[in-house]
């Protein structure tokens, strides 16, 4: 076991995969001789070579597309998309290529894209975005997002070695701010949530940055005991654990950072309005972020993104209902 | 714009270029299964058994049929909704399209995407999306995974005149040139695009355009199959000893509508009439005539075999609904795509 | 199709076909064809215009026309039929066929979804309302607006059924309520407003009073010495009249099973006090009941005194190894049942917890398989929720031992400081009660056994 951080531990998973399966190929922007954005994979070129490490076109229906083809012919692609803003460029091979072709034609897409994710730090409307309630709503494509640096690990290796196309949503604001001790080698982390603290009167659903916000929101919330529920999965979605919570607590907060309309956490509380009914003592509550494109200055940014301050109010209301 | 047709050489046995009289009977055969199998459709979806849509490649058989024929077993197809010829090259059955334009469950998508938007894995072919051109980019990305892994092997895509306008044929011919891939692009040029005439389309010729992004373009006979397969051979020589892609452009004429529920009416006469005298399946049967081959006991053959295929078809069951949920995401190991039939003569080494 | 002499044609429809996804009818330009015209299969019969495109209708069959059903210039929706075309023989003299028995068969619907909203009459006032009381919003016309949300009812509006206040419960406190009988006006509410949030429903469970008519304040000793006896029945039992006559089969079988238990065994009885403070918090964390930490209390001491894990039938004395843990489940008027929980000292507190409700659910849905009612070593009995705090429960033969936990109630205990000072503290207390075999075993051993059960509730850690 080592203490990594996030990033460093995504850049670990890449490693072992390259180092690991001849049929791994990493594509992206700048990814190569520059060692990517953000240097995740900083030396990986000399290590493996150009041609596995490839610095692609500023192309991202070229990078998804070609992403396939390869896949289909054998390999495992893990593109990048520089940030995950730029998948909408993208957009229609991932959700009409890649994710309709398994159920249309037999043909299993073995691919994996990386979107590095989120907000905090003025990265304005295109380069803050969290998009993966897109892509839950388009069939065939599973979506995971890790929280801490041992499942950043676990849950890229799960990806790369599932036989489906995996949007893999890193968040940027965790790359360096979270460390964590991480298993040495190569594992994988099941696609299922995670208590990140165990409670009774109230849980938090979250996932990615949101969840450490939710931890520390709620760590001393007038003795309250408030479970904080990661989902790490967003599809398939662990239904029962999510269930479970509710079961147990009966009272829920979700937590979006992305745009509140259609974002993950309103499929959590269709999920619970319609199978927890009978666990519940209170209306579901949701923390997230307005329907508005991110704001570029310090203030206007931490206005919308949910705050410390916005969980624990919002738990403090339910906790009292 | 510099043509290359392909010439008939001196008569060796009825041999000419790389094509000997077995491999031009295969392309006549192809190209009338094609025609026959879209007729005998046509005349279901009249009769209420063809669900949705219909499309034909009446009057383009040789842009497939030709440029399949290349295509070794090794190779991958990415193949469009007028090439119907390349998917009998390769060896899907005749009973298992009609199966698949009635979403029969024994039809190539057991009833989950209809037409001719299907693709047998097991023969090497991927099933396009309505997207036009995104099986560029696909085709482009088998070329690369070719590429680095050093093998013998090309990809090859067919796509429309209106689909150039499109980013990802873009996005594809410039990845294609700039990594020097080995993939052919086969630009099926036949005049419209739905309703939308050339002039509405582009203001270059996309030919010209090859140049441009890094590929050798060439523009062939599109309703002349033997110049297709020649062209298509070269093609493929060219992408395996490194030299990257090629385009080429067929030019033909969809002689039928966009689709069966359309009458083309904004097509003038004149230019029906004129293709019309340059059908590719006569011209094929002429040329094979010449030489003494019996073309109507084939012809008679194929439209017995088609016969055959709608009965077999027409018994076949339609999928069962407490299955429409299953198959979005594979639960084992993911397989990738598998060889295919390669009936040209050159490929079992036994070409003069 | 076979044809024989004597068989009679059949006849083949011709239908509009759908020239394109949305394309919906078709109008008949022309008909090539007239009644008793010989037809091969995929000649012309008729042309038609759609919004698409003019085309001609190829015949499905050779035959014989035998009808003409759309005329000239009529527009049918795609689908309906144009004509009719006899195959076989007689097909010249065929008729249309008689319209099939019955309409076409429907796919049969999906089975309707069990209700999944819990049991709100025995509870009291009403839940949250969903329908719109009297007075909804209505337009200038009279009409009522269609609400897609439930309206909110007032809070203190009363009520059509005459309950005395407007309070509304969410969906776990009624249900909780109606799994113990509770009526909730008298359940105290610490919530927003006076609401009974879900905690206030379980306290007031634990605290063991039941059917109260008179609104409590919270944290009062609930003495067991009250004068009188509980008012109102749980709202659950209430006066189903019982019709004379015969009692039931299974009210049979559990009386000859009891008779026949203390006819046979020689049964004593012995009880301990426990305090019970430290698995009340543990419950609050794990959210489970108290009869799964009694349980799981229950088979350690069984471990320490395995004389009471043990089949005594006849002259046949078997000590088992495994504990496979009886637990009473009430089926209401119906009797009683005692599903099993094999291998139950394999599970933690909370293994027991869901293994019990997973088991008392399906007790009362009569979902238990025959394995799941045999085979028990030992039984616990916990009917604690209407305020009774002692029984002398009857062993579920061939055991020779079975644990009743009854009500927890809070009471005055004297309890001794570090030097030795006692003082009085208020604890939440239990009387276990074990009835015993006095063949199989002693009121030594009885005590002992009862002795572990309470050090092991009492010392609570979280094992």
């Amino acid at each position: 076991m080592a203490p990594l951080t996030y990033l460093q531990a995504i850049s670990a998973a890449l490693r072992d995969e390259l180092r690991d399966d001849e049929r791994v190929l990493i594509m992206g922007e700048d990814i190569g001789a520059f060692g990517g954005a953000f240097k995740v994979t900083d030396g990986f070129v000399s290590e493996f070579g150009p041609e596995r490490v490839m610095d692609t076109p500023l192309a991202e229906s070229g990078i998804i597309g070609t992403a396939v083809g390869a896949a289909v012919v054998g390999m495992r692609p893990v593109c990048e998309m520089q940030f995950s803003d730029f998948i909408s460029c993208g957009f229609d091979q991932l959700v009409n290529v890649a994710g309709k072709m398994h159920y249309r034609q037999g043909l299993a897409v073995p691919i994996t894209v990386r979107l590095p994710s989120g907000g905090g730090f003025s990265g304005g409307p295109f380069h803050s975005q969290n998009p993966e309630g897109w892509f839950m709503h388009a069939p065939g494509i599973k979506i995971v997002a890790p929280s801490t640096a041992e499942d950043a690990k676990g849950l890229l290796h799960t990806a790369i070695r599932d036989p489906n196309p995996v949007c893999y949503m890193e968040h940027k604001h965790l790359y360096r701010r979270i460390k964590g001790e991480v298993p040495e080698g190569v594992f994988e982390t099941p696609l299922t949530a995670r208590v990140a603290r165990s409670g009774s009167d109230l849980v938090v659903i979250a996932y990615g940055a949101m969840v450490h916000t939710a931890l520390e929101a709620t760590e001393d919330l007038e003795g309250a005991s408030i479970e904080v529920l990661d989902l790490r999965s967003l599809v398939p979605l662990d239904e029962d654990a999510i269930l479970d919570s509710v079961a147990r607590c009966s009272k829920v907060v979700i937590v979006d950072e992305a745009n509140a309309t259609c974002a993950a956490g309103a499929q959590v509380a269709a999920l619970i309005a319609q199978r927890g009914f009978e666990d519940l003592d209170g209306p579901v509550v949701r923390v997230a972020t307005p329907d508005v494109p991110i704001p570029f200055s310090p203030p206007l940014e931490q206005a919308v993104l949910p705050s410390v301050d916005r969980i624990r109010e919002a738990c403090h209301e339910l906790l009292e209902y | 714009m510099a043509t290359q047709t392909a010439q008939a050489t001196a008569r060796t046995g009825g041999a000419v270029g790389h094509l000997q009289v077995e491999d031009r009977i295969w392309l006549l055969r192809a190209m009338l299964l094609m025609r026959g199998i879209e007729e005998r459709a046509m005349t279901l979806y009249r009769q209420g058994k063809v669900p949705g849509s219909f499309y034909d490649g009446f009057g383009q058989e040789a842009v497939s049929a030709g440029a399949a024929f290349a295509m070794a077993a090794e190779d991958r197809l990415c193949i469009l909704h007028r090439d119907l010829a390349a998917h009998i090259v390769r060896g899907v059955t005749p009973a298992r399209i009609f199966a698949q334009y009635m979403g029969r469950e024994t039809g190539i998508t057991a009833g989950r995407d209809g037409n001719v938007h299907f693709g047998d894995y097991r023969v090497g072919c991927v099933g396009m999306v309505s997207m036009l051109p995104d099986m560029m980019l696909v085709a482009t990305g088998m070329a690369m995974a070719f590429k680095i892994r050093g093998e013998q092997r090309c990809a090859l895509t067919w796509f429309g005149d209106g689909s150039t306008s499109r980013g990802d044929f873009h996005e594809a011919m410039n990845w294609a040139g700039v990594q020097r891939l080995p993939v052919i692009f086969v630009l099926e040029n036949n005049q419209y695009a739905y309703s939308t005439p050339l002039d509405k389309q582009f203001a270059v010729d996309p030919v010209e355009r090859a140049a441009g992004y890094g590929l050798v373009g060439v523009t062939v006979d599109g309703n002349d199959a033997e110049a297709m397969f020649e062209a298509t051979h070269d093609a493929r020589e060219r992408a395996l000893a490194g030299d990257g892609p090629t385009m080429i452009e067929a030019v033909t004429m969809r002689m039928h509508g966009h689709a069966a529920h359309d009458d083309m009416k904004y097509v003038p006469k004149e230019l029906v009439e004129e293709w019309r005298k340059r059908d590719p399946i006569e011209q094929q049967e002429a040329r094979l005539r010449e030489i003494g081959v019996d073309v109507d006991a084939l012809r008679a053959e194929v439209t017995e075999e088609i016969n055959a295929a709608a009965q077999e078809a027409l018994q076949a069951p339609m999928p069962d609904p407490a299955k429409a949920t299953e198959g979005v995401f594979c639960e084992g190991e993911a397989e990738p795509l598998r060889d295919g039939q390669a009936p040209w003569s050159g490929f079992s080494g036994a070409a003069g | 199709m076979s044809s024989s002499s004597t068989e009679t044609a059949s006849v083949v429809d011709v239908t509009m076909p759908q020239m394109g996804v949305s394309v919906a009818e078709g109008t008949v330009v022309a008909w090539r064809v007239e009644v008793g015209d010989r037809i091969e299969a995929d000649q012309t019969i008729c042309e038609i215009s759609t919004d698409k495109i003019d085309t001609e209708v190829p015949a499905p069959v050779s035959g014989v026309v035998t009808e003409i059903v759309v005329p000239v210039e009529t527009t049918v929706a795609v689908g309906e039929v144009l004509a009719r075309v006899g195959v076989g023989e007689g097909a010249e003299t065929a008729r249309a066929p008689e319209p099939p028995d019955g309409a076409p068969s429907t796919p049969s619907s999906a089975p309707s979804k069990s209700s999944s909203a819990p049991s709100k009459s025995e509870a009291g006032p009403s839940g949250p309302s969903t329908s719109r009381p009297e007075g909804a919003p209505s337009n200038g016309d009279g009409q009522v607006d269609a609400v897609s949300e439930p309206t909110p009812a007032p809070q203190a509006a009363p009520r059509a059924d005459g309950a005395r206040d407007g309070r509304r419960y969410s969906p776990v406190v009624q249900r909780i309520a109606a799994e113990h009988g509770i009526d909730l006006s008298a359940v105290p509410g610490t919530g927003r407003g006076g609401r009974v949030r879900k905690q206030d429903v379980l306290a007031f469970i634990e605290s063991g009073s039941g059917g109260s008519t008179v609104e409590e304040p919270p944290l009062h000793i609930e003495s067991p010495y009250r004068p009188e006896p509980v008012s109102a029945p749980p709202a659950g039992a209430a006066a189903a009249a019982v019709p004379t006559g015969e009692l039931s089969r299974m009210r049979r079988q559990i009386g000859e099973h009891m008779k026949r238990s203390l006819e046979t065994a020689a049964t004593c009885t012995t009880w301990i006090e426990t305090d019970m403070s430290r698995v009340e918090s543990a419950r609050k964390s794990l959210g489970a009941t108290a009869l799964a930490f009694v349980a799981r209390a229950t088979i350690a001491a069984l471990r320490e005194h395995p004389d009471l894990n043990a089949w005594l039938d006849g002259e046949s004395y078997t000590r088992h190894h495994a504990i496979h843990l009886g637990i009473a489940v009430s089926l209401g008027e119906k009797g009683l049942i005692v599903p099993v929980i094999h291998d139950a000292h394999e599970l933690s507190v909370e293994g027991l917890a869901a293994r019990i409700k997973d088991l008392a659910r399906r007790a009362r849905d009569g979902g238990l398989t025959p394995d799941e009612v045999r085979g028990g070593t030992f039984t616990i009995t916990n009917p604690g929720q209407f305020g009774s705090i002692m029984a002398t429960p009857i062993i579920n033969q061939p055991q020779v031992g079975i644990l009743d936990l009854e009500a927890v109630v809070k009471r005055p205990v004297v309890v001794a400081d570090a030097e030795g000072n006692d003082s009085i503290a208020i604890r939440p207390m239990t009387i276990l009660g074990l009835s015993w075999d006095h063949r199989a075993l002693d009121g030594a051993i009885a005590a002992q056994f009862l002795a572990s059960v309470k050090r092991h509730l009492e010392g609570w850690t979280g094992a």
